[in-house]
Order: structure tokens, then C-alpha cells, then sequence
């Protein structure tokens, strides 16, 4: 695996990580309960 | 206005069905194998585009126009429609986002039953047949029927048949029950539990050690087969094409399922924050799962010369290439049973979000109670499932079904939506609907580029696949349709499509009645 290969897998499974780990905790922690 | 309407019991529960339906086959075989195919990690740039510029915009496109429209009484997108664009013939566009779940699903709940089947192999062992390839494309083979017509039919009762029977009970038992009694309760368990599935098999395809016989083939450079990106890819058109045409695939964006689930939505509750939480659970599963395990798993125990002959099609890299992993892998028959019942759990989340949009509309349109709704699109299913069935040699039937609705249809469907949404609807009122109880404010630019930039977009899709002189492209199929299994399979398409249009003139008539349209 070459170092770009690590860049672009970790900065894609990052992005995706911090985008669900955002939305999934706003969901559950900050937004109004039904 | 409608009778008792159906509504979501919660906000999590829409979340779930909404990235259930999102999260399929597609995530974990079709996605690894695209990527690995098209530049490796090079891939991501143009895929992230697509993401931002047509897929999550669209998305939330089709949850305003659907929580709009059941605000206003619909469920179904005929409806739907007709309260978007007041034209007598937008409600027959409408029936484009009937036709495409409804078609799909013909072949979808076949490929379902298949993934319970291999689950069921490698539960009793039946599966873990060594170090063969050739047993394992010999066990494909028989499994679908795909040495030659009818031969699911022929002879002793066929194992798969079993197993298509037993999905299609499960998925008609589950949409009975309804949407928040049925699909609802049952993805709120099923989601969960496919991540647990797919963490395992991480966990174990991340510990592999080398193959003793090939240490160059171990997890590290598997990983590096699929990331290494190219960075030369990013000048052919045909690698922004698969990166575009798998965001749509992916996020079910001009399916026809997310504007019928958003109708469910209470009116004041948010949609931005559940529709962005819904995608990126579903990118969770394809870029941060589906991207590490199915290649690293495959290459470690085939290499890259035998890897890269599987990459191509979603059926080879899943079906034949990686029973063969399981063979050799510690625990295969565990992680083997866990993968494929993982496949199953995805896929049967999004085969039930095929089923209630159209229901809904035999229920809002034909006035039918929920009984009658489930038996007629049992029928309707049981034919054209039967069709893919019967006509399974090369799997031609299938090929014709998935390629008129399942990538033609949908990319139609997704710019009929973009240009009703953003010329017709306005961009005005969506992004007030969208701001209506929001938890999450969208961006105004977001407008534009639903506006613009994904019409014009989706126009170079469609132009792309009318004019691809590729094996997948049009002009090949239009080619192929002088063979009559092909045909058939066209046909079948078209003669939904002028079915759910003559229902649809039965709906309006109906709706001018009750003073709805």
C-alpha cells in the first residue's frame, strides 16, 4: 500500500466517520425527542 | 383529503428505513468493485463530487416533495406529483417512480433469496467446500438456474425456490403489518444487527494473517489494491460516469422510495438533519465497510491477477469469488454464514421499501384496504419474479429487468424529480419546506445546484448511457433485444409501465371525484 493509498482511505473513512458520527449524535443527543 | 394515514412512530425509525433502503448489495459488492476498477482511492474524488453536487441535494430534493405532498394528502408519487405540477400529466410521470421499485424488485427478491441460501450453505456446511473455484461457480451455477432456462423448475423441487419462497413470505409478511408496525420495527433491528455482522467479518478480514503461500498477499497491499489511487483515471469521463452512477445506485436517489417514505414524515418535523443522518449511515456502510473488507478479504487469498478478473461483476466477486475466501480464512464457516446473512438483512431492507410505494398507491389511488393492496402486489410480484425465474439461463432475464429500470429509469426518474423540484415546485418553497422544522440548516447554494447544476448533470449521465457504445450501454441493449429473452424482459418493463398508467387514469379519475385533484 503506498502512502497515497493510506491518504486517500484515511481521509475517506475519516470524512465518512465524522459525517455520521456528527448527524447520528446530533439525532440522538441534541434534537428534540418526538 | 386521505383517511387515516399511516405515520412514521418515530424519528429513528424513518432514519432507519430510509438508510435500510439505501444500504444493500450494492454497498459491499458492486461499490469495492467499481473502486478498485476505476482508479482505487482516485475514485473517491469524483465519487465525493457526485455526492455533494447530485446525490445528497437530490436527497433532500425527494424528502421535500414527499413530506410536501403528504402534508397534502399523498403518499404515492401520482400524487405526489399532481400536487407539485397541477397538469393532468404529471401524475402519469409519478408512475415512473411505481414502475422502477416495482420492476426491481421482480430481480431483487431473487438475488435476496440467493444471499439466505448461501447464509443457509454455510450454516450447515454445505458450502465450505476447500480450495476449488471451480466448485463454487459450479454451486452458483446450479443455485440460480443459470446453465439454462427453466432449469429451477425441472425435475425435484430446486433448494432456491425454497428460498425465494420463504423471502417472499418474510417481505409480504413484514409489509402487512405496515409501516411503522412492519417496515419500521423491523429495520429499527435489522440495521443494527447488519453492523454487527459486518464488524465481525471487519474485524476478522483486518486480522487475516499473509497467505503463507504468497506473503505479498496480505491484508496491507489487499487494502492497497482497492486504495492505491490512479490518479490518470480523473481525466476519463467514464470514471466521473461510475462514480455518478454509483451515488445513484447507492443513496436509491430516483428510486421512487425516499418521496414515498418522507410522505409519512409529520408535518413540522425535521428532514434536513434525517435525511443527511440517513445518507451518511449509508456511505458508513459503503465507503467505511464495504471498502475494507471485500477486497483486502478477496485479494489476500486470490491476488491481484485472479482478484481483478471478479472485480467487474457484483455477482462473481460475491457469489464465486469470495466462497472461495471463506474456504481457506479461520472461522470461514462462520464468517461465512455472517456475511451472507448480512447481504440478506440488506437486502431485504431495501426489497420492503420496493413494496410500500406501490401499495400506497393501490391504496390511495384504487381505494384499497391494506389486505387487498398486499395481495395484488403479491401477484404482480409472483409474475415478474416468475418471468427472472423461469428465463434464468446466463441470468438474461435479470440483465434485461436491471438494466431498463434499474440504471436506465432511474437516472429519467432522478432528472423528472430534479426538474419538478427545481422549475416546477421552486426552489423557493423547497427550501422553506426543507427549513420547516429543521434541526440543520441547509445552505441556500443547495437550491442552486438542485436548480442547475444536478439537471445538467443528470442530462450527462443520461446523454452517457444513450450514447455508451460499452457491453452495459444502450446501444448494446437495444442491440440485444433481438434476442427474445431480452425482448421479454423490455416488455415486461413497458407493460408495467402501461399497466401502472392505466391504474394511475383509474387514481385521477378517482381523485377528481373526491375533489383531491
Amino acid at each position: 500500500m503506498t502512502t497515497a493509498g493510506w491518504i486517500f482511505m484515511i481521509v475517506s473513512v475519516l470524512s465518512v466517520l465524522s459525517l455520521v458520527v456528527y448527524c447520528v449524535s446530533k439525532v440522538l443527543f441534541y434534537a428534540p425527542k418526538d | 383529503m386521505s383517511n387515516v394515514k399511516e405515520q412514521w412512530g418515530s424519528r429513528i425509525g424513518v432514519i432507519m428505513a430510509v438508510a435500510g433502503s439505501a444500504v444493500g448489495l450494492g454497498n459491499f459488492l458492486r461499490f469495492p468493485g467499481k473502486a478498485a476498477e476505476n482508479g482505487g482511492g482516485a475514485f473517491m474524488i469524483p465519487y465525493f463530487v457526485a455526492l455533494l453536487l447530485v446525490g445528497i441535494p437530490l436527497c433532500w430534493a425527494e424528502w421535500a416533495m414527499g413530506r410536501y405532498g403528504g402534508r397534502h394528502g399523498f403518499n404515492s408519487a401520482p400524487g405526489i406529483f399532481s400536487v407539485l405540477w397541477k397538469h393532468p400529466l404529471s401524475k402519469y410521470l409519478g408512475a415512473l417512480a411505481l414502475l422502477i421499485p416495482m420492476t426491481v424488485y421482480f430481480y431483487y427478491i431473487v438475488v435476496e433469496a440467493w444471499c439466505l441460501g448461501y447464509a443457509w450453505n454455510y450454516l450447515t456446511g454445505n458450502l465450505m467446500m476447500g480450495k476449488n473455484p471451480g466448485a463454487y461457480t459450479d454451486f452458483f451455477t446450479t443455485f440460480t438456474g443459470s446453465a439454462a432456462d427453466a432449469s429451477l423448475f425441472s425435475g425435484t423441487i430446486q433448494q432456491s425456490l425454497i428460498f425465494i419462497a420463504i423471502t417472499f413470505v418474510v417481505n409480504f409478511l413484514v409489509v402487512y403489518r405496515g409501516l411503522s408496525g412492519g417496515i419500521e420495527k423491523f429495520c429499527n433491528i435489522a440495521i443494527p444487527m447488519m453492523a454487527i455482522c459486518a464488524m465481525c467479518v471487519l474485524i476478522r478480514v483486518l486480522t487475516l494473517p499473509a497467505n503463507p503461500e504468497n506473503p505479498e498477499q496480505n491484508v496491507i497491499n489487499g487494502l492497497g489494491f482497492m486504495w492505491n489511487p490512479d490518479l490518470s483515471v480523473l481525466r476519463k469521463p467514464e470514471t466521473w460516469l461510475a462514480a455518478a452512477g454509483q451515488i445513484f445506485f447507492t443513496l436509491s436517489v430516483g428510486f421512487g422510495v425516499i418521496i414515498n417514505y418522507a410522505s409519512y414524515v409529520k408535518p413540522k418535523k425535521d428532514i434536513a438533519l434525517s435525511g443527511l443522518t440517513a445518507t451518511s449511515v449509508n456511505e458508513f456502510f459503503e465507503v467505511c465497510l464495504g471498502g475494507t473488507i471485500t477486497i483486502p478479504a478477496a485479494f489476500i487469498f486470490l491476488g491481484a491477477t485472479t482478484l481483478a478478473t471478479f472485480t467487474s461483476s457484483s455477482f462473481s466477486l460475491g457469489f464465486k469469488a469470495l466462497p472461495n475466501v471463506f474456504a481457506e480464512m479461520p472461522g470461514g464457516q462462520v464468517f461465512g454464514f455472517l456475511w451472507f446473512f448480512m447481504l440478506f438483512l440488506a437486502a431485504i431492507t431495501s426489497s420492503l421499501s420496493m413494496l410500500q410505494p406501490v401499495m400506497a398507491f393501490f391504496e390511495e389511488g384504487l381505494g384499497l384496504k391494506r389486505k387487498g393492496s398486499t395481495l395484488l402486489m403479491f401477484l404482480i410480484t409472483l409474475l415478474g419474479s416468475g418471468f427472472v425465474m423461469y428465463y434464468s439461463k446466463d441470468l438474461a432475464g435479470l440483465d434485461s429487468i436491471d438494466f431498463w429500470s434499474g440504471e436506465l429509469f432511474i437516472v429519467v426518474l432522478a432528472l423528472v424529480q430534479a426538474i419538478i423540484y427545481g422549475w416546477v415546485f421552486g426552489t423557493k418553497l423547497g427550501q422553506e419546506e426543507l427549513d420547516s422544522g429543521a434541526e440543520l440548516r441547509i445552505p441556500r447554494f443547495v437550491q442552486f445546484v438542485i436548480k442547475f447544476v444536478s439537471p445538467a448533470f443528470l442530462i450527462w449521465i443520461l446523454y452517457s448511457m444513450l450514447t455508451s457504445k460499452n457491453d452495459a450501454g444502450t446501444l448494446k441493449m437495444v442491440e440485444k433485444l433481438k434476442d427474445p429473452i431480452q425482448l421479454a424482459g423490455f416488455c415486461i418493463v413497458m407493460g408495467s409501465l402501461l399497466f401502472l398508467w392505466v391504474m394511475v387514469y383509474f387514481a385521477g379519475q378517482r381523485w377528481k371525484k373526491e375533489g383531491r385533484a
